[in-house]
Protein backbone atom coordinates (compact mmCIF):
# COMPACT_ATOMS: atom_id res chain seq x y z
CA UNK A 1 0.00 0.00 0.00
CA UNK A 2 1.44 3.25 -1.14
CA UNK A 3 0.36 5.16 1.93
CA UNK A 4 2.01 2.83 4.35
CA UNK A 5 5.15 2.77 2.27
CA UNK A 6 5.33 6.51 2.31
CA UNK A 7 4.68 6.57 6.03
CA UNK A 8 7.69 4.36 6.51
CA UNK A 9 9.73 6.55 4.25
CA UNK A 10 8.77 9.61 6.21
CA UNK A 11 9.65 8.00 9.49
CA UNK A 12 13.11 7.46 8.11
CA UNK A 13 13.49 11.12 7.15
CA UNK A 14 12.15 13.49 9.73
CA UNK A 15 9.04 13.79 11.86
CA UNK A 16 7.02 14.91 8.88
CA UNK A 17 3.65 14.99 10.55
CA UNK A 18 4.19 16.50 13.95
CA UNK A 19 3.64 20.17 14.48
CA UNK A 20 6.96 21.95 14.12
CA UNK A 21 7.24 25.20 15.97
CA UNK A 22 8.63 28.16 14.10
CA UNK A 23 8.14 26.85 10.58
CA UNK A 24 5.50 29.44 9.82
CA UNK A 25 5.76 33.17 9.39
CA UNK A 26 4.46 35.83 11.77
CA UNK A 27 0.78 35.57 12.69
CA UNK A 28 -0.34 38.77 10.98
CA UNK A 29 -2.48 37.21 8.26
CA UNK A 30 -0.72 39.16 5.50
CA UNK A 31 0.58 35.98 3.87
CA UNK A 32 -2.99 34.67 3.93
CA UNK A 33 -4.22 37.84 2.24
CA UNK A 34 -1.58 37.47 -0.46
CA UNK A 35 -2.58 33.85 -1.13
CA UNK A 36 -6.28 34.58 -1.12
CA UNK A 37 -5.73 37.45 -3.59
CA UNK A 38 -3.63 35.13 -5.69
CA UNK A 39 -6.37 32.53 -5.62
CA UNK A 40 -8.91 35.08 -6.82
CA UNK A 41 -6.62 36.15 -9.66
CA UNK A 42 -5.90 32.52 -10.55
CA UNK A 43 -9.65 31.95 -10.77
CA UNK A 44 -9.95 34.78 -13.30
CA UNK A 45 -6.94 33.47 -15.19
CA UNK A 46 -8.28 29.92 -15.38
CA UNK A 47 -11.48 31.12 -17.05
CA UNK A 48 -10.00 34.13 -18.86
CA UNK A 49 -11.91 33.47 -22.07
CA UNK A 50 -15.21 33.98 -20.24
CA UNK A 51 -13.91 36.41 -17.68
CA UNK A 52 -11.91 38.77 -19.87
CA UNK A 53 -12.16 37.88 -23.54
CA UNK A 54 -15.97 37.65 -23.75
CA UNK A 55 -16.69 41.09 -22.27
CA UNK A 56 -13.91 42.62 -24.41
CA UNK A 57 -15.44 41.14 -27.57
CA UNK A 58 -18.99 42.22 -26.71
CA UNK A 59 -17.91 45.75 -25.81
CA UNK A 60 -15.91 45.97 -29.03
CA UNK A 61 -19.07 44.99 -30.92
CA UNK A 62 -20.91 47.81 -29.18
CA UNK A 63 -18.13 50.23 -30.04
CA UNK A 64 -18.12 49.10 -33.68
CA UNK A 65 -21.89 48.97 -34.15
CA UNK A 66 -22.97 51.99 -32.12
CA UNK A 67 -19.92 54.08 -32.67
CA UNK A 68 -18.19 53.40 -35.91
CA UNK A 69 -21.14 52.35 -38.09
CA UNK A 70 -23.91 54.55 -36.64
CA UNK A 71 -21.41 57.29 -35.91
CA UNK A 72 -21.53 58.57 -39.46
CA UNK A 73 -25.27 59.24 -39.18
CA UNK A 74 -25.36 60.72 -35.69
CA UNK A 75 -24.27 64.27 -35.26
CA UNK A 76 -21.50 65.11 -32.90
CA UNK A 77 -22.25 64.81 -29.20
CA UNK A 78 -20.73 67.34 -26.82
CA UNK A 79 -18.30 68.31 -29.54
CA UNK A 80 -16.99 64.80 -30.14
CA UNK A 81 -17.61 62.36 -32.97
CA UNK A 82 -20.14 59.83 -31.73
CA UNK A 83 -17.74 56.87 -31.95
CA UNK A 84 -15.40 58.70 -29.60
CA UNK A 85 -18.16 59.90 -27.29
CA UNK A 86 -19.52 56.39 -26.51
CA UNK A 87 -16.17 54.70 -25.84
CA UNK A 88 -15.59 55.86 -22.22
CA UNK A 89 -19.04 54.81 -21.04
CA UNK A 90 -18.84 51.45 -22.80
CA UNK A 91 -15.44 50.73 -21.32
CA UNK A 92 -16.40 51.62 -17.77
CA UNK A 93 -19.67 49.70 -17.97
CA UNK A 94 -17.83 46.59 -19.16
CA UNK A 95 -15.43 47.04 -16.25
CA UNK A 96 -17.96 47.51 -13.48
CA UNK A 97 -20.19 44.71 -14.71
CA UNK A 98 -17.22 42.36 -14.71
CA UNK A 99 -16.27 43.49 -11.20
CA UNK A 100 -19.82 42.88 -10.01
CA UNK A 101 -20.26 39.52 -11.71
CA UNK A 102 -16.85 38.25 -10.68
CA UNK A 103 -17.19 39.07 -7.02
CA UNK A 104 -20.80 37.98 -6.76
CA UNK A 105 -19.96 34.61 -8.28
CA UNK A 106 -16.72 33.94 -6.41
CA UNK A 107 -18.21 34.46 -2.95
CA UNK A 108 -21.49 32.80 -3.90
CA UNK A 109 -19.66 29.69 -5.11
CA UNK A 110 -17.39 29.71 -2.08
CA UNK A 111 -20.50 29.74 0.10
CA UNK A 112 -22.44 27.13 -1.83
CA UNK A 113 -19.46 24.75 -2.07
CA UNK A 114 -18.72 25.73 1.54
CA UNK A 115 -15.10 26.11 0.61
CA UNK A 116 -15.38 29.57 2.17
CA UNK A 117 -14.93 27.78 5.50
CA UNK A 118 -11.32 27.09 4.58
CA UNK A 119 -10.80 30.86 4.51
CA UNK A 120 -13.06 31.70 7.46
CA UNK A 121 -11.19 29.23 9.66
CA UNK A 122 -7.78 30.51 8.53
CA UNK A 123 -5.65 32.88 10.62
CA UNK A 124 -6.71 35.97 8.70
CA UNK A 125 -8.37 39.15 9.85
CA UNK A 126 -11.83 40.04 8.53
CA UNK A 127 -10.46 43.00 6.54
CA UNK A 128 -7.99 40.65 4.87
CA UNK A 129 -10.76 38.22 3.89
CA UNK A 130 -12.89 41.06 2.51
CA UNK A 131 -10.05 42.57 0.54
CA UNK A 132 -8.88 39.17 -0.74
CA UNK A 133 -12.34 38.23 -2.00
CA UNK A 134 -12.67 41.63 -3.72
CA UNK A 135 -9.34 41.54 -5.53
CA UNK A 136 -10.44 39.25 -8.38
CA UNK A 137 -13.13 41.60 -9.65
CA UNK A 138 -10.81 44.58 -9.52
CA UNK A 139 -8.04 42.81 -11.42
CA UNK A 140 -10.47 41.40 -13.94
CA UNK A 141 -12.04 44.82 -14.54
CA UNK A 142 -8.67 46.45 -15.02
CA UNK A 143 -7.63 43.76 -17.50
CA UNK A 144 -10.82 44.33 -19.49
CA UNK A 145 -10.39 48.10 -19.38
CA UNK A 146 -6.79 47.88 -20.54
CA UNK A 147 -7.63 45.61 -23.48
CA UNK A 148 -10.55 47.78 -24.54
CA UNK A 149 -8.45 50.91 -24.39
CA UNK A 150 -5.76 49.30 -26.51
CA UNK A 151 -8.33 48.26 -29.11
CA UNK A 152 -10.40 51.43 -29.06
CA UNK A 153 -7.42 53.73 -29.31
CA UNK A 154 -6.50 52.96 -32.94
CA UNK A 155 -10.12 52.32 -33.99
CA UNK A 156 -11.73 55.51 -32.73
CA UNK A 157 -8.84 57.76 -31.83
CA UNK A 158 -10.11 58.23 -28.26
CA UNK A 159 -7.36 59.44 -25.92
CA UNK A 160 -6.84 59.96 -22.21
CA UNK A 161 -7.19 63.68 -21.54
CA UNK A 162 -7.21 63.65 -17.72
CA UNK A 163 -5.43 60.59 -16.32
CA UNK A 164 -5.53 62.03 -12.81
CA UNK A 165 -9.30 61.96 -12.97
CA UNK A 166 -9.59 58.76 -14.96
CA UNK A 167 -7.65 56.60 -12.50
CA UNK A 168 -9.63 57.46 -9.34
CA UNK A 169 -12.93 57.45 -11.27
CA UNK A 170 -12.32 53.96 -12.58
CA UNK A 171 -11.03 52.76 -9.23
CA UNK A 172 -14.03 54.04 -7.28
CA UNK A 173 -16.39 52.60 -9.88
CA UNK A 174 -14.76 49.20 -9.81
CA UNK A 175 -14.64 49.12 -6.00
CA UNK A 176 -18.28 50.21 -5.84
CA UNK A 177 -19.57 47.49 -8.14
CA UNK A 178 -17.05 44.86 -7.00
CA UNK A 179 -18.07 45.35 -3.37
CA UNK A 180 -21.73 45.37 -4.39
CA UNK A 181 -21.09 41.98 -6.02
CA UNK A 182 -19.53 40.70 -2.82
CA UNK A 183 -22.47 41.92 -0.76
CA UNK A 184 -25.07 40.46 -3.12
CA UNK A 185 -23.08 37.19 -3.38
CA UNK A 186 -23.11 36.93 0.41
CA UNK A 187 -26.84 37.63 0.75
CA UNK A 188 -27.95 35.57 -2.28
CA UNK A 189 -29.78 32.38 -1.48
CA UNK A 190 -29.84 31.33 -5.11
CA UNK A 191 -27.62 32.22 -8.00
CA UNK A 192 -30.60 33.94 -9.68
CA UNK A 193 -30.55 36.62 -7.03
CA UNK A 194 -27.18 37.89 -8.25
CA UNK A 195 -28.21 37.98 -11.91
CA UNK A 196 -31.47 39.64 -10.89
CA UNK A 197 -29.60 42.60 -9.42
CA UNK A 198 -27.40 42.74 -12.50
CA UNK A 199 -30.31 42.71 -14.97
CA UNK A 200 -32.83 44.75 -13.01
CA UNK A 201 -30.59 47.34 -11.39
CA UNK A 202 -27.18 47.70 -12.99
CA UNK A 203 -28.04 47.30 -16.67
CA UNK A 204 -31.06 49.67 -16.71
CA UNK A 205 -29.17 52.31 -14.73
CA UNK A 206 -26.32 52.02 -17.22
CA UNK A 207 -28.67 52.43 -20.18
CA UNK A 208 -30.20 55.61 -18.79
CA UNK A 209 -26.91 56.75 -17.25
CA UNK A 210 -25.64 58.64 -20.25
CA UNK A 211 -23.41 55.95 -21.77
CA UNK A 212 -24.96 56.47 -25.21
CA UNK A 213 -25.96 60.13 -25.05
CA UNK A 214 -25.34 63.40 -23.30
CA UNK A 215 -28.18 64.21 -20.92
CA UNK A 216 -28.23 67.68 -22.44
CA UNK A 217 -30.12 66.01 -25.27
CA UNK A 218 -32.88 64.96 -22.87
CA UNK A 219 -35.93 67.02 -22.08
CA UNK A 220 -37.52 67.49 -18.68
CA UNK A 221 -38.04 65.47 -16.49
CA UNK A 222 -35.53 62.89 -17.81
CA UNK A 223 -32.72 65.38 -17.66
CA UNK A 224 -33.34 66.05 -13.95
CA UNK A 225 -34.03 62.42 -13.13
CA UNK A 226 -30.66 61.42 -14.51
CA UNK A 227 -29.09 63.23 -11.60
CA UNK A 228 -30.47 60.56 -9.27
CA UNK A 229 -28.72 57.80 -11.18
CA UNK A 230 -25.37 56.87 -9.62
CA UNK A 231 -24.12 55.38 -12.88
CA UNK A 232 -24.58 58.79 -14.51
CA UNK A 233 -21.87 60.23 -12.23
CA UNK A 234 -19.55 57.33 -12.78
CA UNK A 235 -19.92 57.55 -16.56
CA UNK A 236 -19.36 61.28 -16.51
CA UNK A 237 -16.31 61.08 -14.27
CA UNK A 238 -14.80 58.48 -16.58
CA UNK A 239 -15.78 60.38 -19.70
CA UNK A 240 -14.09 63.44 -18.31
CA UNK A 241 -10.97 61.33 -17.71
CA UNK A 242 -10.96 60.23 -21.36
CA UNK A 243 -12.31 63.26 -23.20
CA UNK A 244 -11.99 66.17 -20.79
CA UNK A 245 -15.74 66.84 -21.02
CA UNK A 246 -18.62 66.06 -18.71
CA UNK A 247 -22.33 66.81 -18.22
CA UNK A 248 -21.74 67.72 -14.59
CA UNK A 249 -18.89 68.99 -12.46
CA UNK A 250 -16.03 66.53 -12.17
CA UNK A 251 -15.71 67.02 -8.45
CA UNK A 252 -19.37 66.14 -8.02
CA UNK A 253 -19.02 63.06 -10.24
CA UNK A 254 -15.98 61.79 -8.40
CA UNK A 255 -17.50 62.71 -5.05
CA UNK A 256 -20.76 60.85 -5.66
CA UNK A 257 -18.93 57.78 -6.95
CA UNK A 258 -16.61 57.72 -3.94
CA UNK A 259 -19.48 58.43 -1.57
CA UNK A 260 -21.16 55.27 -2.86
CA UNK A 261 -18.05 53.13 -3.18
CA UNK A 262 -16.81 53.58 0.36
CA UNK A 263 -20.01 52.61 2.22
CA UNK A 264 -20.58 49.68 -0.13
CA UNK A 265 -17.10 48.36 0.58
CA UNK A 266 -17.71 48.89 4.31
CA UNK A 267 -20.98 46.99 4.00
CA UNK A 268 -19.04 44.00 2.66
CA UNK A 269 -16.56 44.51 5.47
CA UNK A 270 -19.35 44.46 8.02
CA UNK A 271 -20.48 41.09 6.68
CA UNK A 272 -17.00 39.63 7.09
CA UNK A 273 -16.47 41.19 10.52
CA UNK A 274 -19.83 40.17 11.97
CA UNK A 275 -20.01 36.84 10.14
CA UNK A 276 -23.62 37.62 9.29
CA UNK A 277 -24.79 35.40 6.41
CA UNK A 278 -21.31 33.86 6.12
CA UNK A 279 -21.47 31.94 9.39
CA UNK A 280 -24.57 30.20 10.72
CA UNK B 1 2.48 29.97 24.36
CA UNK B 2 1.45 28.32 27.60
CA UNK B 3 2.89 24.81 27.71
CA UNK B 4 0.31 23.68 30.23
CA UNK B 5 -2.76 25.06 28.46
CA UNK B 6 -5.23 22.40 27.32
CA UNK B 7 -5.62 21.97 23.58
CA UNK B 8 -9.23 22.96 23.90
CA UNK B 9 -11.20 24.58 26.64
CA UNK B 10 -14.88 25.28 26.16
CA UNK B 11 -16.76 27.13 28.87
CA UNK B 12 -20.53 27.51 29.03
CA UNK B 13 -20.88 27.43 25.29
CA UNK B 14 -24.37 28.10 24.00
CA UNK B 15 -25.39 28.20 20.37
CA UNK B 16 -28.85 29.12 19.23
CA UNK B 17 -29.20 29.23 15.45
CA UNK B 18 -31.11 32.05 13.82
CA UNK B 19 -34.14 29.81 13.31
CA UNK B 20 -34.32 29.27 17.07
CA UNK B 21 -32.73 25.80 17.23
CA UNK B 22 -30.81 25.46 20.47
CA UNK B 23 -27.91 23.25 19.38
CA UNK B 24 -25.70 23.60 22.47
CA UNK B 25 -26.54 24.84 25.93
CA UNK B 26 -23.95 25.79 28.56
CA UNK B 27 -21.55 23.15 27.34
CA UNK B 28 -18.21 22.75 29.10
CA UNK B 29 -15.45 20.59 27.66
CA UNK B 30 -11.70 20.40 28.16
CA UNK B 31 -9.47 18.41 25.85
CA UNK B 32 -5.93 18.03 27.24
CA UNK B 33 -2.91 18.73 25.10
CA UNK B 34 -1.86 15.53 23.34
CA UNK B 35 -5.15 13.67 23.85
CA UNK B 36 -6.94 11.43 21.39
CA UNK B 37 -10.45 12.52 22.19
CA UNK B 38 -13.73 11.17 20.86
CA UNK B 39 -16.98 13.10 20.71
CA UNK B 40 -19.88 10.73 20.20
CA UNK B 41 -23.58 11.27 19.88
CA UNK B 42 -26.52 10.71 17.56
CA UNK B 43 -27.39 12.79 14.51
CA UNK B 44 -28.25 16.32 15.48
CA UNK B 45 -26.67 16.07 18.94
CA UNK B 46 -24.52 19.16 18.39
CA UNK B 47 -21.09 17.69 17.53
CA UNK B 48 -20.56 19.69 14.37
CA UNK B 49 -21.90 22.80 16.04
CA UNK B 50 -19.31 22.42 18.80
CA UNK B 51 -16.55 21.94 16.26
CA UNK B 52 -17.69 24.93 14.24
CA UNK B 53 -17.52 27.07 17.36
CA UNK B 54 -13.88 26.06 17.77
CA UNK B 55 -13.10 26.80 14.12
CA UNK B 56 -14.66 30.24 13.82
CA UNK B 57 -17.41 28.92 11.57
CA UNK B 58 -20.47 29.92 13.59
CA UNK B 59 -21.45 32.98 15.57
CA UNK B 60 -21.56 31.63 19.11
CA UNK B 61 -24.45 32.86 21.22
CA UNK B 62 -22.49 32.91 24.48
CA UNK B 63 -19.58 31.25 26.19
CA UNK B 64 -15.87 31.00 25.70
CA UNK B 65 -13.63 28.83 23.53
CA UNK B 66 -9.88 28.68 24.13
CA UNK B 67 -7.42 26.85 21.90
CA UNK B 68 -4.10 26.23 23.66
CA UNK B 69 -5.07 29.07 25.98
CA UNK B 70 -5.84 31.55 23.21
CA UNK B 71 -9.38 32.75 22.40
CA UNK B 72 -10.63 30.83 19.37
CA UNK B 73 -11.01 33.93 17.22
CA UNK B 74 -7.34 34.98 17.52
CA UNK B 75 -4.93 34.33 14.70
CA UNK B 76 -2.69 32.23 16.96
CA UNK B 77 -5.60 29.95 17.82
CA UNK B 78 -6.72 29.75 14.23
CA UNK B 79 -3.32 28.63 13.07
CA UNK B 80 -3.03 25.82 15.59
CA UNK B 81 -6.23 24.08 14.45
CA UNK B 82 -6.68 21.87 11.41
CA UNK B 83 -10.22 20.88 10.47
CA UNK B 84 -11.53 18.17 8.19
CA UNK B 85 -15.22 18.92 7.94
CA UNK B 86 -17.95 16.33 7.85
CA UNK B 87 -19.15 17.54 4.46
CA UNK B 88 -16.62 17.79 1.70
CA UNK B 89 -15.86 21.43 0.96
CA UNK B 90 -13.20 21.68 -1.70
CA UNK B 91 -12.44 24.64 -3.94
CA UNK B 92 -13.67 23.62 -7.40
CA UNK B 93 -11.26 25.93 -9.21
CA UNK B 94 -8.12 24.37 -7.78
CA UNK B 95 -6.23 21.19 -8.51
CA UNK B 96 -5.27 18.77 -5.76
CA UNK B 97 -1.85 20.31 -5.41
CA UNK B 98 -3.16 23.86 -5.51
CA UNK B 99 -5.76 23.01 -2.88
CA UNK B 100 -2.97 22.09 -0.48
CA UNK B 101 -0.56 24.87 -1.38
CA UNK B 102 -3.21 27.61 -1.17
CA UNK B 103 -4.48 26.27 2.12
CA UNK B 104 -0.92 26.38 3.44
CA UNK B 105 -0.73 29.97 2.21
CA UNK B 106 -3.97 30.97 3.92
CA UNK B 107 -2.51 29.51 7.11
CA UNK B 108 0.69 31.53 6.88
CA UNK B 109 3.12 29.13 5.19
CA UNK B 110 5.63 30.50 2.72
CA UNK B 111 5.38 29.31 -0.89
CA UNK B 112 8.38 26.97 -0.97
CA UNK B 113 7.53 25.43 2.33
CA UNK B 114 3.90 24.94 1.31
CA UNK B 115 4.89 23.30 -1.98
CA UNK B 116 7.29 20.91 -0.25
CA UNK B 117 4.72 20.03 2.38
CA UNK B 118 2.02 19.57 -0.28
CA UNK B 119 4.27 17.13 -2.14
CA UNK B 120 4.68 15.11 1.08
CA UNK B 121 0.95 15.09 1.75
CA UNK B 122 0.21 14.04 -1.82
CA UNK B 123 2.55 11.07 -1.39
CA UNK B 124 1.18 10.17 2.00
CA UNK B 125 -2.42 10.25 0.89
CA UNK B 126 -1.69 8.49 -2.39
CA UNK B 127 -2.89 11.32 -4.60
CA UNK B 128 0.17 11.54 -6.85
CA UNK B 129 -1.71 10.44 -9.98
CA UNK B 130 -4.30 13.16 -9.40
CA UNK B 131 -2.05 15.99 -8.26
CA UNK B 132 -2.89 18.17 -11.28
CA UNK B 133 -6.56 17.27 -11.48
CA UNK B 134 -9.21 19.72 -10.39
CA UNK B 135 -11.16 18.70 -7.31
CA UNK B 136 -14.57 18.12 -8.98
CA UNK B 137 -12.96 15.30 -10.95
CA UNK B 138 -11.91 13.29 -7.90
CA UNK B 139 -13.74 10.23 -6.63
CA UNK B 140 -15.49 10.45 -3.27
CA UNK B 141 -12.71 8.65 -1.41
CA UNK B 142 -10.06 10.82 -3.03
CA UNK B 143 -11.92 13.94 -1.97
CA UNK B 144 -12.04 12.64 1.57
CA UNK B 145 -8.29 12.00 1.48
CA UNK B 146 -7.63 15.47 0.13
CA UNK B 147 -9.81 16.95 2.83
CA UNK B 148 -7.68 15.22 5.46
CA UNK B 149 -4.43 16.18 3.77
CA UNK B 150 -5.63 19.79 3.72
CA UNK B 151 -6.50 19.69 7.42
CA UNK B 152 -2.97 18.49 8.23
CA UNK B 153 -1.22 20.67 5.69
CA UNK B 154 -0.17 23.49 8.03
CA UNK B 155 0.95 21.10 10.80
CA UNK B 156 -1.75 22.03 13.30
CA UNK B 157 -1.29 21.04 16.94
CA UNK B 158 -5.00 20.28 17.23
CA UNK B 159 -6.56 18.24 14.46
CA UNK B 160 -10.35 18.06 14.37
CA UNK B 161 -11.85 15.26 12.33
CA UNK B 162 -15.63 15.40 11.91
CA UNK B 163 -16.62 11.93 10.73
CA UNK B 164 -13.50 11.49 8.62
CA UNK B 165 -14.37 7.93 7.62
CA UNK B 166 -17.94 8.52 6.48
CA UNK B 167 -18.31 6.91 3.06
CA UNK B 168 -14.75 5.65 3.03
CA UNK B 169 -13.94 2.06 2.04
CA UNK B 170 -12.52 -0.43 4.52
CA UNK B 171 -8.97 -0.32 3.26
CA UNK B 172 -8.73 3.45 3.28
CA UNK B 173 -10.26 3.53 6.73
CA UNK B 174 -7.52 1.27 8.05
CA UNK B 175 -4.91 3.43 6.37
CA UNK B 176 -6.40 6.60 7.76
CA UNK B 177 -6.40 5.25 11.27
CA UNK B 178 -2.80 4.14 10.96
CA UNK B 179 -1.94 7.61 9.82
CA UNK B 180 -3.94 9.44 12.45
CA UNK B 181 -2.52 7.22 15.19
CA UNK B 182 0.96 8.08 14.09
CA UNK B 183 0.09 11.76 14.09
CA UNK B 184 -1.16 11.39 17.62
CA UNK B 185 1.95 9.52 18.72
CA UNK B 186 4.00 12.44 17.50
CA UNK B 187 2.15 14.74 19.87
CA UNK B 188 -0.79 16.09 17.88
CA UNK B 189 -4.05 16.40 19.77
CA UNK B 190 -6.93 14.71 17.95
CA UNK B 191 -10.61 15.51 18.37
CA UNK B 192 -12.69 12.96 16.52
CA UNK B 193 -16.37 12.43 15.88
CA UNK B 194 -17.50 9.19 14.36
CA UNK B 195 -20.52 6.92 14.28
CA UNK B 196 -18.23 3.85 14.13
CA UNK B 197 -18.22 3.05 17.82
CA UNK B 198 -15.65 0.24 17.61
CA UNK B 199 -13.24 2.67 16.04
CA UNK B 200 -13.79 5.18 18.79
CA UNK B 201 -13.36 2.47 21.38
CA UNK B 202 -9.97 1.33 20.09
CA UNK B 203 -8.60 4.74 19.15
CA UNK B 204 -9.78 7.27 21.69
CA UNK B 205 -8.18 7.68 25.09
CA UNK B 206 -11.16 9.64 26.27
CA UNK B 207 -14.71 9.90 25.06
CA UNK B 208 -17.44 12.45 25.61
CA UNK B 209 -21.06 11.56 24.94
CA UNK B 210 -23.30 14.33 23.71
CA UNK B 211 -27.05 14.27 23.33
CA UNK B 212 -29.46 17.08 22.47
CA UNK B 213 -26.76 19.69 22.93
CA UNK B 214 -25.68 18.49 26.37
CA UNK B 215 -22.57 16.58 27.37
CA UNK B 216 -23.89 13.66 29.39
CA UNK B 217 -20.70 11.74 30.15
CA UNK B 218 -16.98 11.96 29.73
CA UNK B 219 -14.52 9.19 30.55
CA UNK B 220 -12.23 6.54 29.11
CA UNK B 221 -13.98 3.81 27.14
CA UNK B 222 -13.37 1.50 30.10
CA UNK B 223 -14.73 4.02 32.58
CA UNK B 224 -17.86 4.44 30.49
CA UNK B 225 -18.36 0.67 30.26
CA UNK B 226 -18.15 0.39 34.03
CA UNK B 227 -20.41 3.32 34.65
CA UNK B 228 -23.14 2.21 32.27
CA UNK B 229 -22.60 -1.52 32.74
CA UNK B 230 -21.97 -2.64 29.19
CA UNK B 231 -19.54 -4.96 27.45
CA UNK B 232 -18.84 -2.66 24.56
CA UNK B 233 -19.01 1.02 23.85
CA UNK B 234 -22.01 0.25 21.69
CA UNK B 235 -23.87 -1.02 24.78
CA UNK B 236 -22.88 2.11 26.64
CA UNK B 237 -24.02 4.28 23.78
CA UNK B 238 -27.43 2.66 23.56
CA UNK B 239 -27.96 3.01 27.29
CA UNK B 240 -26.61 6.54 27.53
CA UNK B 241 -28.66 7.84 24.68
CA UNK B 242 -31.81 6.17 25.89
CA UNK B 243 -31.46 7.25 29.49
CA UNK B 244 -32.68 10.52 30.95
CA UNK B 245 -29.93 12.99 31.70
CA UNK B 246 -28.53 12.11 35.18
N1 LIG C 1 -27.20 26.19 10.07
C1 LIG C 1 -28.11 25.72 10.92
N2 LIG C 1 -29.26 26.38 11.13
C2 LIG C 1 -30.18 25.91 11.99
N3 LIG C 1 -30.04 24.78 12.69
C3 LIG C 1 -28.92 24.07 12.53
C4 LIG C 1 -27.89 24.50 11.64
N4 LIG C 1 -26.88 23.59 11.68
C5 LIG C 1 -27.27 22.65 12.57
N5 LIG C 1 -28.49 22.94 13.07
C6 LIG C 1 -29.24 22.16 14.08
O1 LIG C 1 -28.45 22.08 15.25
C7 LIG C 1 -28.57 20.77 15.83
C8 LIG C 1 -27.19 20.16 15.98
O2 LIG C 1 -26.67 19.92 14.68
P1 LIG C 1 -25.19 19.41 14.44
O3 LIG C 1 -24.90 19.53 13.00
O4 LIG C 1 -24.28 20.11 15.39
O5 LIG C 1 -25.32 17.87 14.86
P2 LIG C 1 -24.26 16.68 14.78
O6 LIG C 1 -24.12 16.17 16.17
O7 LIG C 1 -23.05 17.09 14.09
O8 LIG C 1 -25.07 15.61 13.93
P3 LIG C 1 -24.56 14.54 12.81
O9 LIG C 1 -24.10 13.32 13.53
O10 LIG C 1 -25.80 14.28 12.03
O11 LIG C 1 -23.49 15.20 12.02
C9 LIG C 1 -29.52 20.00 14.94
O12 LIG C 1 -30.81 20.10 15.49
C10 LIG C 1 -29.46 20.74 13.62
O13 LIG C 1 -30.66 20.61 12.91
MG1 LIG D 1 -22.16 16.60 12.38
Amino acid sequence: MAQLDSLRKQTADEPALAPAAGDVGPADGLGGLAWLSRREILRVWKVWTQAVLAPVVSSMLFILVFGVSLGGRIREVAGFPYEVFVVPGLIVMAMVQAAYNNNASTIYQARSDRYVNDVLSAPMKPWQMNLGFNVGGIVRAIAIGAFLLLLALPLTGVGVAQPLVLVPAVLFGVVLFGALGTVVGIYAEQWDHTTFISNIVILPLAFVGGVFYSIDLLGSPWHELSHFNPVFYLVNAVRYGFLGTSDVSVALSLGVTAALAIPTYLWAQYLFTSGRRLKA
Amino acid sequence: MLQSAPALEIRELTKRYDDGTLALEDTDLTVPDGAFFGLLGPNGAGKTTLINAVCNLIRVTSGEVLVFGEPADTLAARRSVGLAEQDINLDRFLTVEETLVYHGGYFGMAGDEARARAADMIETFDLRAKADVRTPKLSGGMRRRLLLARALMHRPRLVILDEPTAGVDFELRQELWTYIRRLHEEGTTILLTTHYLEEAETLCEEIALIRDGELIARDTAEGLRERYGGNTLADVYVKAMGMPVP
